[in-house]
């Protein structure tokens, strides 16, 4: 699904987050978007979601209008987006619920999909009875029941331990190549985007400007980014992150 | 699992002690006072016995809990109803929460008269009381837990394309629960206290409220303690065992 933003600006209050934005994302294409916190990035991917609406500018799927919610664009949130009263099985069934499946057909496409983020035999257990990584991939499970054209990503892992978000990262990696959908990912995490996407943009302060757009391709690619370390000293350098190795002199260490 | 009973344990344990003391004390005034003012314990309770091997005993039990049934349930059911309406439409909440805090502080007592004359005298007065007592309270819990449902599960069933019925059912229902119960087991001490003093003043047909005016009428003090005892028991054995078990059951998840 290919999707366009047309000089999109957005305000709340006096407030103004995004100013002009102006992208397409391709059919099946993987961008990350990377920037400090309250740039709107975030923003830009609910209004994808058709959860807020631009303040003015236009913002079209396919070339049809987002004016609302759909299950064609899906959602995946930071955390406690999954039902704390719902078993994990009744979770990611409830996305085929809402579509007016029945129930039956939907607990067995519920289990397919808990087997395939490795969740077998958590099918009852609740939301706070599991770890943190367990619940995300449930909220995968349950992004991709739907088989949305348009998977979109708010910092999925953000809540996660380095390690545990490496793996939640590489079973993300996986169901994308497997179901192929359009995917706008939001992260802090500069690793996780060039991990993850074929394209990254890099945003300013708000009201979010794009800095820097990196095109990687779609090319197969491992935890080992090391082939992309210019792009990533690049990147967090537009950050503001310093890449430049200080070694304190002994003279500096003590007074240190 | 093992908190909650041995917590449990402890509460049964106080209340064993907190009856001990009451009656203690009740005994301790009877002592002091001639018979005729304030009876033994134990002939109280002896007389309790004979009550409870009566016929007219069942018959005014069964017209009172007939109308604490009704008349709560009714509560309930229009309480839930005008509290998710009222707490999902932002425009008239604040108004109608207002309302019903005025509303809320007018004793249930103090509409009797009006509902004597407007209705007859009958049972409908009596029910009528009750669940006005009942109404508020539930009301207005579940109208605060519905304000603050958690966003995140608002958005996350909007983009899985949840419709407004199944949003209420699946969302916001259950998301409210909790403080429904509390509010309910409210709700319930001020139908009880309801039931019981319309029964008093009303004195239509059988009831426990009747039957204790009528002792207080004839100066049988037996008859009073026995049916402020059978009152006392009644309304912790509702609260305490039924509505606690309803409790544990609906919020099953909340206690693995």
């Amino acid at each position: 699904m290919e999707l366009q933003f047309s000089e999109v600006t957005k305000s709340f209050g006096d407030l103004n987050v995004i100013r002009q934005f102006d992208t397409t994302i391709r059919n099946g294409e993987i961008v990350a978007l990377v920037g400090p916190s309250g740039c709107g990035k975030s923003t830009l991917l609910h209004m994808l979601a058709g959860l807020q609406q631009p303040s003015s500018g236009g913002l079209t799927a396919d070339g049809a209008s987002v004016a609302m919610p759909s299950p064609e664009r899906t959602l995946v949130f930071q955390e406690h987006a999954l039902y704390p009263w719902m078993t994990l099985l009744d979770n990611v069934a409830l996305a085929l619920e809402f579509q007016d499946k029945p129930r039956k057909t939907s607990l067995a496409e519920a289990r397919k999909w808990l087997s395939r983020v490795r969740l077998v035999g958590f099918e009852d257990y609740y939301p706070h009875q599991v770890s943190g990584g367990m619940r995300q991939r449930c909220a995968l499970a349950r992004a991709f029941i739907a088989r949305p054209k348009v998977l979109l990503l708010d910092e999925p892992f953000g809540a996660l331990d380095a390690l545990t978000r490496m793996t939640l990262q590489s079973v993300l990696k996986d169901l994308i190549e497997e179901e192929r959908p359009t995917v706008v990912l939001v992260t802090h995490d500069v690793d996780e985007a060039l991990y993850l996407a074929d394209r990254v943009m890099v945003f300013s302060q708000r009201p979010a400007t794009v800095l820097r757009e990196v095109e990687l391709g779609h090319i197969p690619k491992t935890h080992d980014l090391s082939a992309f370390a210019d792009v990533r000293r690049e990147v967090l350098n537009l950050l503001g992150i310093d890449t430049d190795e200080h070694i304190p002199t002994d003279s500096q260490g003590e007074t240190a | 699992m093992s908190n909650t009973q041995s917590t449990g344990v402890a509460s049964k344990r106080a209340y064993v002690a907190a009856i001990a003391i009451i009656l203690f004390f009740w005994q301790v005034a009877a002592w002091f006072l001639p018979d005729f003012l304030m009876p033994d314990v134990p002939v109280a309770l002896q007389r309790l016995w004979e009550e409870l091997n009566s016929g007219d005993f069942y018959e005014g039990l069964g017209n009172s809990m007939s109308r604490l049934g009704i008349g709560y349930g009714a509560a309930l059911f229009f309480g839930i109803v005008l509290g998710l309406v009222g707490g999902t439409l932002d425009m008239v909440r604040s108004t109608l929460k207002a309302a019903i805090i005025i509303l809320q502080s007018i004793p249930s007592i103090a509409w009797v008269p009006l509902f004597l004359i407007l209705m007859g005298f009958g049972n409908m007065p009596i029910i009528v009381v009750v669940a006005i007592g009942a109404f508020f309270p539930t009301a207005l819990s579940v109208m605060n837990a519905t304000e603050s449902v958690e966003k995140v599960h608002i958005s996350a069933a909007r983009v899985m394309g949840a419709s407004k019925m199944q949003m209420l059912r699946r969302v916001y229902f259950p998301a409210v629960t909790p403080e429904l119960i509390t509010g309910a087991q409210l709700a319930f001490g001020n139908a009880w206290r309801a039931l019981i003093s319309a029964e008093m003043i009303v004195g239509f047909s059988a009831g426990l409220g009747k039957s204790l005016a009528y002792s207080g009428e004839i100066a049988d003090m037996t008859g009073v303690m026995t049916n402020i005892l059978v009152i006392a028991i009644l309304a912790a054995v509702i609260d305490q065992v039924i509505l606690e078990r309803i409790k544990h059951r609906l919020l099953r998840y909340q206690y693995l």
